[in-house]
């Protein structure tokens, strides 16, 4: 049996990075996936006459052609060739309005809303419109995103170094850094001064990262923001499969290999340290290094024997939060977007303004909160003439499945894929139900079954005060079960987003080339 | 003046490292539970494989046979994955060396799986090897290995009309006993109107279940159309002749609100794709179930001149390579089922997607009414080995099967 310098256990877009990262760098590279195709999230499904994205909303650190952003730069590293779109627009907020809301109005479509907020691309325009809807706002927004320059400049030193070395890096660049770093989205927006109500609005994009302001770091949301709102987020010309296959192709290209429907069942131990693991429970495959894409929980339960894990990984484990569930509604329409009366690639269907708020609704299907994405409004052609497709998705926290046996399942999906679309249908004033020629509905064991995650999540663990961005990427190595065995994607530092987790599946791989070429 | 920023103390920053640290300690040192809600449900209703053994036979007509398979304990198969009316599922069977695979729609209902049985319903097909295999060799105590129920032949109430006309031609008939019976037993919600294409009443399948299922159920509707029937042997209330565009209409609501499921033979697919363009409803409501495999692809209008009849195959499975020789009249699916070599399937159809493959070089041709493939797979030179055919020599890199 040949031996491998490096095993990635999951091709999901950390898996990919890393094996690409990997196998560019000249070593022995050995991918396993237990699906059939790569990606994980970044994958596609044909139903009919439509191709659907399963997960993608949006992608920043694309950049444009003259200022490619890291992601850019990241898949011209890997040699993976992607025809991006960009888009022009960042969100629209539907907040409907709350019976006895005095400054509710009728707003455009008819409907009686106490926010309707659709923001443009650039700081200047953002921040305009912003003090547009509430007045007084545009010092402190055009003050924000100037910290956002800031932190996405940390960002790039953090990327440079390993752990430590990128955050001293961080730290002499960038005064504020640590400042923001330990304070909230909401305490650092109410020491700018921006109105409550244009914090809500500001805030919007909260969900992409499952924890709302009161939790989550300044610092963070900054940089994330600034990849929106900068130029504008891009989308792969065609659906996230195809940002899978030209990584893939890179692998293969550099004389990696990969094997697909090859689910790794146990890893197999020698003197203490993984040597090699198991497949699909009959093949043994060796190497020195491993890097996991695979959700840790899951990886603890299912790979080691109990005695070979070290106890302090299984308490971390045990300790951390699952981050939040997606619930997702494909719809392939046999109208055009003009016809069915939408005008925005993402709009944001709110219970309430307030991102906290939002949480607390968010436990179980019925909270209101639902985003709509219409593709064709970035991508024209990405269904026939006369058609457009819809994805609508909502986020559940904890276990909204407790008490749901198999025969209930499928009339449950069609349930909660109803109110979703009676949501849309009722904030937006337009009619979907008559038009839907494709439906496919994904739940979190939908998810479940194609990540292996816990609860489904995309996520990995929730971005909580005490769990944030900076102490996860200081103590990386002291988070990690094995010097020899690295997890990478979203349970990682950065937690959920493509970006991240090509970034922590590169990083994962350069930390185990380095540990090759110093011979440890 | 100096930014209100630095009125946030950096000091908070310290103490969240020895925080973390703490929580972290703070947790449980059991080793975690490798289950959930969402897992279990996924595990349930898509097992990788379900290991059954045939409990009994019944004779459905002179060729054609059900078989009602329960759990293989012994095997690790404790209960059946629960399923929606409509789904099939994959019967794998090594026949000789080949290691052979075919979709079968579930005729029983859901019901049943949950009461502990699923029911096959297999009729012989001219030379079809897994058709032939099954009605000679299966009794009951046959160990059988089935997929988890796949297909997406369902009823779905935010898409369909509340009325289904459901056009069956031969065993094409078994998902729609399925949904009859969920429409019975409370599991779906549409009326099912059923137009049931046979030759004569001999070949009628489900006869007197369907008789029982129109008696109980109001939603239920059956109306035989039989094509060789003299008129004086015509059943009570049956139509003579094809199922047309004027039967369909004849049977549906004067409102057009309806849907149509359709079910048989290729031939058929065929001949109804002109009936159903004449009735003026609109494409979402015209449903087909998958296509089956197709043969003699030189039959087909753009196949290519020229194509040599041996080709060379070289496969490579996780670490193992290999070379083979084929027909090029079978898909590449085939022609490494034929060689001995299995690998992954589902539907067989172009559809699923179960088998996708790199193709590393050569070319194959693809039906285009069956190219279901996704659009970057077509730019990376991914193929569905089910529904492609070698134009050249290949070399191709294939899944193991699970």
């Amino acid at each position: 049996m040949k031996k491998y310098d490096v095993i990635v256990i999951g091709a999901g877009n950390g898996g990919l990075a890393a094996a690409a990262t990997c196998s560019k760098a000249g070593l022995s590279t050995l991918l396993l996936e237990r699906h059939n195709i790569p990606g994980g999230s970044a994958s596609s499904f044909v139903r009919g006459r439509f191709e659907f994205e399963p997960s993608l909303h949006e992608l920043c650190g694309i950049g444009t052609p003259e200022s490619p952003g890291p992601l850019d730069i990241q898949f011209g590293n890997m040699e993976a060739k992607v025809n991006w779109v960009k888009h022009n627009s960042t969100f629209r907020l539907v907040v409907p309005a709350k019976e006895g809301d005095k400054d509710s109005f009728i707003n455009e479509d008819g409907v009686r809303v106490s926010v309707d907020a659709r923001m443009p691309v650039g700081f200047e325009a953002f921040s305009r419109k912003l003090d547009e809807i509430v007045p007084g706002s545009y010092d402190s927004c055009m003050k924000a995103f100037e910290l956002s320059e800031e932190m996405t400049k940390a960002f790039e030193c953090m990327g440079e170094g390993d752990n430590m070395g990128g955050i001293f890096k961080a730290l002499k660049y960038m005064p504020d850094f640590m400042r923001l770093t330990s304070h909230t989205i909401k305490e650092g927006l109410d020491t700018l001064g921006m109105p409550k109500k244009a914090q809500d609005i500001f805030n919007t994009y909260w969900c992409y990262m499952g924890s709302p302001a009161s939790q989550f770091d300044f610092q963070y949301y900054l940089a994330v923001l600034n990849g929106y709102i900068k130029n504008g987020a891009s989308m792969p010309r065609n659906r996230s499969h195809e940002m899978s296959l030209a990584i893939d192709k890179s692998i293969r290209d550099n004389g990696g290999d990969i094997w697909y429907n090859s689910e790794v069942t146990s890893v197999i131990m020698k003197d203490g340290r993984p040597a090699g693991v198991k497949v699909n429970g009959n093949k043994e495959v060796f190497a020195d290094r491993f890097i996991c894409n695979a959700s840790p929980k899951f990886v603890l339960s299912d790979l080691f024997g109990k005695d070979d894990i070290p106890e302090k990984q299984i308490r971390m484990t045990n300790a951390r939060k699952t981050a939040v569930s997606l619930t997702t509604v494909y719809l392939g329409m046999n109208k055009t977007k003009e016809e069915l009366g939408i005008k925005d690639y993402s709009i944001f269907i709110a219970p309430d303004s307030d991102s906290d708020k939002q949480y607390e609704a968010c436990g179980d299907f019925y909270s209101g909160f639902c985003i709509i994405n219409c593709l064709n409004e970035v991508i024209p052609d990405c269904t026939p003439p006369g058609t457009s497709q819809l994805f609508l998705t909502t986020m559940t926290f904890g276990d909204p499945l407790k008490d749901v046996k198999p025969q209930d399942y499928k009339k449950l999906k069609t349930k909660v894929a109803g109110f979703l679309i009676d949501t849309c249908e009722k904030a937006l004033n337009i009619s979907i139900r008559p038009y839907i020629e494709e439906i496919e509905i994904a739940l979190p064991p939908t998810f479940s079954r194609y990540l292996n995650t816990p609860m489904g999540t995309p996520y990995g663990y929730m971005l909580e005060k005490w769990d944030s961005l900076i102490p996860r990427t200081i103590q990386y190595m002291q988070d990690q079960p094995f010097d020899n065995f690295l997890f990478c994607g979203a349970s990682q530092e950065r937690g959920d987003g493509y970006g991240c987790a090509y970034y922590t599946g590169e990083k994962a791989a350069k930390l185990t080339i380095k540990a090759f070429r110093e011979g440890k | 003046m100096a930014s209100p920023i630095k009125s946030l103390s950096a000091r908070k920053f310290l103490p969240m490292l020895g925080n973390r640290q703490s929580r972290f300690k703070s947790g449980s040192p059991e080793v975690p539970e490798g289950t959930d809600s969402a897992r279990a449900l996924a595990a349930a209703l898509h097992p990788v494989r379900q290991y059954l053994k045939v409990a009994e036979i019944i004779e459905r007509s002179a060729d054609c046979k059900s078989f009602r398979l329960v759990p293989d304990t012994e095997k690790g198969t404790e209960k059946l994955a629960y399923f929606g009316a409509g789904k099939y599922l994959t019967v794998f069977e090594n026949v000789g060396s080949i290691p052979l695979s075919r979709a079968y729609s579930i005729s029983s209902s859901p019901k049943n799986s949950l009461e502990g049985f699923y029911e096959l319903t297999v009729k012989r097909v001219d030379g079809g090897l897994m058709s032939n295999h099954i009605l000679s060799n299966w009794a009951v105590g046959t160990c059988v290995e089935v997929s988890a129920p796949s297909g997406n032949f369902e009823y779905q109430p935010l898409r369909d009309a509340g009325t289904v006309i459901c056009l069956a031609g031969g065993s094409g008939i078994t998902p729609f006993v399925s949904m009859a019976n969920a429409v019975c037993d409370g599991d779906e919600d549409f009326n099912l109107v059923l137009l049931y294409g046979s030759r004569d009443p001999a070949n009628i399948l489900f006869k007197d279940e369907l008789e029982a299922l129109e008696k109980k159920c109001g939603k239920i509707k059956v109306v035989h159309v039989l094509s060789d029937t003299a008129e004086e042997e015509m059943p009570a209330g049956a139509e003579k002749g094809f199922i047309t565009a004027d039967l369909i209409k004849k049977y549906a609501p004067d409102n057009g609100d309806y849907s149509v499921f359709i079910c048989g033979p290729q031939q058929m697919y065929e001949f109804l794709e002109k009936e159903t363009d004449k009735l003026g409803i609109e494409r979402k409501f015209i449903r087909r179930e998958m296509f089956g495999e197709l043969h003699n692809p030189s039959s087909q209008a753009d196949y290519p001149s020229d194509v040599p009849e041996e080709v060379k195959i070289t496969v490579t499975i996780q670490d193992e390579t290999r070379t083979v020789t084929g027909n090029s009249c079978d898909s590449v699916m085939q022609i490494l089922e034929k060689n001995g070599i299995a690998v992954p399937s589902r539907c067989r159809s172009g559809e699923c997607g179960f088998c996708h493959s790199h193709l590393i070089s050569g070319e194959v041709y693809i039906p285009k009414q069956i190219d279901y493939r996704r659009l970057a797979d077509k730019d990376f030179g991914c193929i569905h080995p089910c529904c492609s055919f070698p134009l050249t020599d290949l070399e191709i890199n294939v899944p193991a099967v699970r």
